[in-house]
Formats: structure tokens, C-alpha cells, sequence
């Protein structure tokens, strides 16, 4: 299978603190890979890192050949990031929000429509999609972020905890959308806490904790290896074994 | 160049919202009445001004006075009371704002030369401007009295030389000197109307600079209160059009504003200044003394104003990106607007020249002085002063756009604000 982006031990200390201390990642094209562990693991700091908001100290990004330390333009060009707290400009309209967006990467006016388009259908906003941001429930602006990261059509999504916020409906729904996304061959790397999810979503998980990563392979790789029923339990044995050593 | 114009369009649909309309709008209106009723009260006291007269003398001295205080515009009301104490009870009881006593036997004691005192009373109802315009009308009122008697009693005693030669027995030519030039007039006429012509300019200066800085630090910071910087760093655009479109944002509409409170403050001004020389009174002595605007003027002031802009909008820049939200900005404005403050106060109250050493250096060092100081320096001829104002700054415009660049494209522009939410959810 092709690599779209391979990540090499990273490493990255915000002062004291070892966030990454050298972990090591493939995501395939056209796959759903996540990134699963506790609070703290260090799973915000690493999609950072690969969306060229941070710098590593140390290790190397390839995405797509390109080195992402020395070219992070062409790596802004075929990602598109979904920060793990975000909002959108409150004095826009939802609508004016994803026109706004998609504005970077249109090549043309009819693929801006196209964009556009797109985003107002996954968003799935409707009429409310006229409103000023700032009129929006939590959720709908959560909604409209997806939206606006998906609507592009990126080589590589990158989706920091992508339900967060959203009731169990809107869950379902946006799981949903971005299993379809995958379909036309392009890669989400995503993070969340939700086994659940990340067992109906997921191709491939790596398992991180302490900044290192654990354990990598399907999800049914690991619950064999592990002889657990659900993520749920592999995650909690890994974790646990881990804290032990 | 597409993305950047969209950008651009989307940092003025933020920047211009309901409330900046509103704030713009209700100072202006505000403006506007307050000069409406500055501008009357000093009608009163220049058109035709209303006085209570008892005449206790009935003399055809003090019906000399009388007429002679109608002709200088004064309407009189004679009042009818057989002493003052009546008539100041009648001035109590109808409201009348001021009131002359002329003392029984005044005519006789004047001829005499041992005056009794004429004496006025002014009703107090509130303390305001209207309160301060009586007591300069007691003092026109005696000032008139006081010259038609002098140059009639000069006019009895030595008939063929004229009163004002007896009064005035020196007359006196004034020259002003500017640089290498030379007029007739006087410095008062003239420094009045310099200043009239260029109060404004420090201001204007002053709005905009601080306008448009708490622009550009609202728009930093806004981005990081409603967590959208995260994304837009992501996007691929460079990070210098990220903060120019700011900076330009910012810098076009503290531009606007400033130009909106400027217009509400003409109105507002206008009403106070009410016998400033006009251009035809000391227009010659101008022109001799080449105090004049010209074209090479406005384009220095304009550079000088525009690099200090570009000064002011880095600046904001920096302090945006370190303060993690709205409020802290707010604060982390503190610095800058004191920083215009100081040279605007000092260049409006003081001379440069007189200033002490130290506190010429560090008035010197700070970039926003010299905006403020070129208008003068302009007019004075001294262009050194304001090409080298217009270097400095455009050094520091340098250096600050360049540490700008670098916190922009570094990890802390995230950093400092990351660290803030970590401290919150603790
Ligand atoms: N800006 C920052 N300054 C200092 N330390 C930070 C900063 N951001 C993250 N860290 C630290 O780095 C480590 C990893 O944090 P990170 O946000 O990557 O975790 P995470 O796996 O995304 O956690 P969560 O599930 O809570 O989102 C934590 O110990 C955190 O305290
Ligand atoms: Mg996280």
C-alpha cells in the first residue's frame, strides 16, 4: 500500500515537559488511521506537529515525499486540520465561513461552488447556515469546523477528537461522513478518546501513552493479541501494563 | 494575491461590527449637540447682551452713560424700584441675570472727581459657561463706561488734543521673525492662527495611531479567544500576508474612525473657538513668514503619519500575538497608547527645546514623537528633524515588523495561548 505520510521519531518537550518522546507512524492512502490514549498522551501535540502549527525537535514528517520541516507550504496544501478546540469567525455567516475557507483552495470559481457546495451538505446546518457564527450551538459550530475541513476534498484529513461536543445523533452522522470520505481515496488521521468510535471508524490505531507510542496494527490485530472482546479492554491492559513496568 | 484580498475581506467584515458602528456614530451625534450648545452660549456673549439698569441718579450723565452702553450693544431694561434692595428682590423674584446700580449724586461725584462706585450684581443659578459670560459682561460693561467717561472728561478739560493720544501716549510696531524671515504683525494673531490651523493635527494623529493599534491587537487576539488561529495557520497562505492583511485591516478602518471623530470633533471645537483671526486678518503676515502649508508639506506629514501607523500596527502586532484573549489585550494596550500619549501631551504643552536632557532622549527614542513634532518642524523649515524621524522610524518599523515574523512562524504564537487554557482547565 502507499505511504501518504510517514512519521519518524518525533520528539517534541514543551520546556520540562516530554510531550513526544520519539514515536514513529505510516498512514496509508485511503485508510482511517487513529491515534488512541489517555488525557495528556501527547496525541494534540503530535497532529500539530504534522499540521506544521508546531515544530519537532527532533525527527522527521514525510507527506506525500515532501519534508514537512523544510516545505510546510506543500503540506498546508493537501491537509486540512481539525484543531481539537476550535471555532469559527462569529461575525461571519456560516455560509460567508465556508466560502471563506474554501477561498484558499479553489483553483477556480467553479471549484469553490463545488467546495462550497459540499460543505453546506456535510455540515448538514441547512437554513441556519445564513446565521452569524456567533448565533451557534456548540455542536452546530463543531459541524460547520468538519465541514469546513472535509468540503476541500484534502489529501489527508487530520481530525483532532472529530465528535467532541456532538450528542450521540450528530456522532453517528458525522461518523458516517467521514467513512465516506475515505471511500474516494484519500487518508483521515484522527485522534479520539471514544473506543466506540474508533472501532467502527478505524483501519489501523497506534495506542500512545506518555508520549510513546505502545502498539500499532487493525483492531483486530490487538484484540487478538490481547484476547480482549472490545478496544476498550486492549486499550485499558495496554495502559495499565504500561503504568506497571 | 486572490487569497490575500480574501483574507483582507474577511478581516474588515470582523473588524467593522455592530458596536464600532454604533460607538462612531453616538460620538459624532454626541459631538455634534455638545458644539451646538458651546456655540450658542458664546453667541450670547458676542450678540446683543441683556442688562437690568436701576438709575437711582436720573442724571443726564448717567442717561449719557446709558445710551451710550445701547450703542454698544447692550439692550437695556430700566427698572423701576425706589432703592436696591427692592430691585434686588425684583432681580430674585424675575430671574434677571444681572443688574447695574447707579448710585444717587453719581453725575455730581464724578465732576467732582470722587466717583461713587456703580455696582452690578449677578444672579448665580448654576455654575456653567453662562455664569462666567456675566462676568465678562461687567467687565465690557465697565470698560465702556469707563472710556466714554475719561474722553469726555479729557475732551472738557483739553479740547484740541485727542483723548486716545492722552490715554495712549506711545504707539508700538511689532515685527516677527522666522528663520532667515521678517513681517509685521502680531505674534499673537499669528501663533493663534497657526495653531487653529494645526490643533488638529495632533490629534488626528492621535486617534488613528490608537485606533488603528487597538484595531490589529483586538484582531490578533480575537483569533485566539475564538480559537480560529489554530486554523487559519494551517491554510496555505504565508503567515507574513496572515499579518499584513491585519495590519492593513486594522490600519483602514482606525483610519476611517479616526477620519469619522474627526468630523464630530470640528463640530465639537468649532463651537468653543469663536473669534479665532481669520485667514484675511493675518493672511499676509503668513505668506511673508512662509508659515504657509504647501504640497511638500502635506507629503512629508503624510509619510511621517504613515510610518508611525506602521509603527504603532507592529507594535499592536506583538502585543496581540502575547496576549491570550480579548481582555489581556485590552490591558496589553496599556503600553502603547502611553506611549503615543506622552509625546502628544508633551508636544501640545511644552517645547522640545526647553525639556531636560534625559527626557529629551527618551521622548527622542520613542518613534510616535515625530509625527507629532513634524507639523511644527515643517512650518519652522527644520527638515533635518523630519527626515531623520522618518529614518528612525522606519528602522524600528523594520525591526518590529521582523520580530513580528518571527513569533508569527515560531511555536509561540500557540504556545502562549495553549498554556492559558491548560492553567483554566486545572
Ligand atoms: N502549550 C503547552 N505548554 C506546555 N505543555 C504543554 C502544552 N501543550 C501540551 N503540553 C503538555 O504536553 C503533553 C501532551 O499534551 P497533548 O495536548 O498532546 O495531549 P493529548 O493526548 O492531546 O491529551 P487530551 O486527550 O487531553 O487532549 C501534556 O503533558 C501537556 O501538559
Ligand atoms: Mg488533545
Amino acid at each position: 500500500m502507499d505511504v501518504i505520510l510517514r512519521v519518524k521519531n518525533l520528539k517534541k518537550s514543551y520546556g520540562k515537559i516530554f510531550a513526544l518522546k520519539g514515536i514513529d507512524f505510516d498512514v496509508f492512502k485511503g485508510e482511517i488511521f487513529a491515534l488512541i490514549g489517555p488525557n495528556g498522551a501527547g496525541k494534540s501535540t503530535a497532529l500539530r506537529i504534522i499540521a506544521t502549527l508546531l515544530s519537532a525537535d527532533e525527527g522527521t514528517i514525510e507527506f506525500m515525499g515532501y519534508d514537512a520541516r523544510r516545505e510546510p507550504e506543500r503540506v498546508r496544501e493537501n491537509i486540512s486540520y481539525l484543531p481539537e478546540e476550535a471555532g469559527a469567525y462569529r461575525n461571519l455567516t456560516g455560509i460567508d465561513y465556508l466560502r471563506f475557507m474554501a477561498n484558499f483552495y479553489a483553483r477556480d470559481e467553479r471549484e469553490l461552488e463545488e467546495f462550497v457546495k459540499r460543505g453546506e451538505e456535510i455540515s448538514g446546518l441547512g437554513v441556519r447556515l445564513k446565521d452569524k457564527v456567533g448565533s451557534y450551538s456548540k455542536g452546530m459550530v463543531r459541524k460547520l469546523l468538519l465541514a469546513r475541513t472535509l468540503m476541500i476534498k484534502p489529501k489527508l484529513a487530520i481530525l483532532d477528537e472529530p465528535t467532541s461536543g456532538l450528542d450521540v445523533i450528530n456522532s453517528l452522522e458525522i461518523r458516517e461522513i467521514i467513512k465516506d470520505f475515505v471511500k474516494e481515496g484519500v487518508s483521515v488521521l484522527l485522534s479520539s478518546h471514544n473506543m466506540l468510535e474508533i472501532e467502527f471508524l478505524s483501519d489501523r490505531v497506534a495506542i500512545i501513552d506518555n508520549g510513546r507510542i505502545l502498539e500499532t496494527g487493525t483492531p483486530e490485530e490487538l484484540k487478538d493479541k490481547y484476547s480482549s472482546k472490545n478496544l476498550e479492554e486492549v486499550f485499558r491492559r495496554i495502559v495499565t501494563y504500561e503504568k506497571v513496568s | 494575491m486572490k487569497k490575500f484580498l480574501n483574507l483582507l475581506k474577511k478581516e474588515i467584515k470582523e473588524l467593522v461590527t455592530f458596536q464600532l458602528i454604533a460607538s462612531l456614530l453616538f460620538t459624532l451625534v454626541l459631538f455634534y449637540f455638545i458644539g451646538n450648545i458651546a456655540r450658542s452660549e458664546m453667541g450670547k456673549v458676542q450678540g446683543v447682551k441683556h442688562i437690568s439698569v436701576l438709575d437711582l441718579d436720573q442724571s443726564d450723565l448717567s442717561g449719557e452713560i446709558l445710551r451710550n452702553l445701547a450703542f454698544a450693544n447692550f439692550k437695556i431694561d430700566l427698572l423701576e424700584a425706589n432703592n436696591k434692595e427692592i430691585a434686588i428682590e425684583k432681580m430674585r423674584r424675575q430671574n434677571i441675570p444681572l443688574l447695574l446700580v447707579i448710585p444717587d449724586g453719581f453725575a455730581g461725584s464724578v465732576s467732582s472727581f470722587r466717583p461713587k462706585e456703580i455696582e452690578t450684581y449677578v444672579l448665580v443659578r448654576s455654575f456653567s459657561m453662562g455664569s462666567s459670560i456675566n462676568s465678562e459682561l461687567v467687565n465690557q460693561i465697565i470698560v465702556s463706561i469707563n472710556s466714554y467717561l475719561s474722553d469726555s472728561i479729557l475732551k472738557n478739560k483739553i479740547p484740541d488734543i485727542n483723548p486716545s493720544v492722552l490715554k495712549n501716549p506711545i504707539k508700538n510696531k511689532s515685527f516677527i521673525l522666522v528663520k532667515d524671515k521678517i513681517a509685521e504683525g502680531s505674534i499673537r494673531d499669528v501663533n493663534n492662527f497657526v495653531t487653529s490651523q494645526t490643533i488638529f493635527i495632533p490629534i488626528i494623529l492621535m486617534m488613528i495611531l490608537v485606533y488603528s493599534s487597538q484595531m490589529v491587537l483586538s484582531a490578533i487576539a480575537m483569533e485566539k479567544q475564538d480559537k480560529t488561529l489554530e486554523t487559519l495557520l494551517t491554510v496555505p497562505i504565508s503567515r507574513n500576508h496572515i499579518v499584513i492583511a491585519k495590519m492593513l485591516a486594522s490600519g483602514l478602518i482606525g483610519l476611517i474612525s479616526a477620519g469619522i471623530y474627526m468630523v464630530g470633533f470640528r463640530f465639537y471645537m468649532g463651537g468653543f473657538m469663536g473669534n479665532i483671526p481669520t485667514e484675511g486678518q493675518v493672511g499676509d503676515v503668513i505668506e511673508k513668514l512662509g508659515l504657509r502649508f504647501t504640497p511638500n508639506t502635506y507629503i512629508f506629514l503624510g509619510i511621517s503619519l504613515f510610518l508611525a501607523i506602521l509603527c504603532a500596527l507592529a507594535l499592536a502586532t506583538i502585543l496581540g500575538v502575547l496576549s491570550e484573549d480579548l481582555k489581556s489585550a485590552q490591558s496589553a494596550s496599556f503600553p502603547l497608547v502611553f506611549l503615543v500619549l506622552i509625546p502628544y501631551f508633551l508636544t501640545m504643552l511644552s517645547d522640545m527645546n526647553t525639556l531636560s536632557l534625559p527626557l529629551k532622549i527618551i521622548v527622542l527614542a520613542i518613534p510616535f514623537t515625530y509625527p507629532f513634532l513634524s507639523a511644527q518642524n515643517l512650518m519652522l523649515g527644520n527638515y533635518s528633524m523630519v527626515l531623520y524621524g522618518i529614518l528612525y522610524m522606519l528602522v524600528v518599523f523594520m525591526v518590529l515588523v521582523f520580530i513580528a515574523g518571527r513569533i508569527f512562524s515560531t511555536d509561540k504564537v500557540l504556545t502562549m495561548k495553549l498554556r492559558f487554557g491548560r492553567r483554566v482547565i486545572r
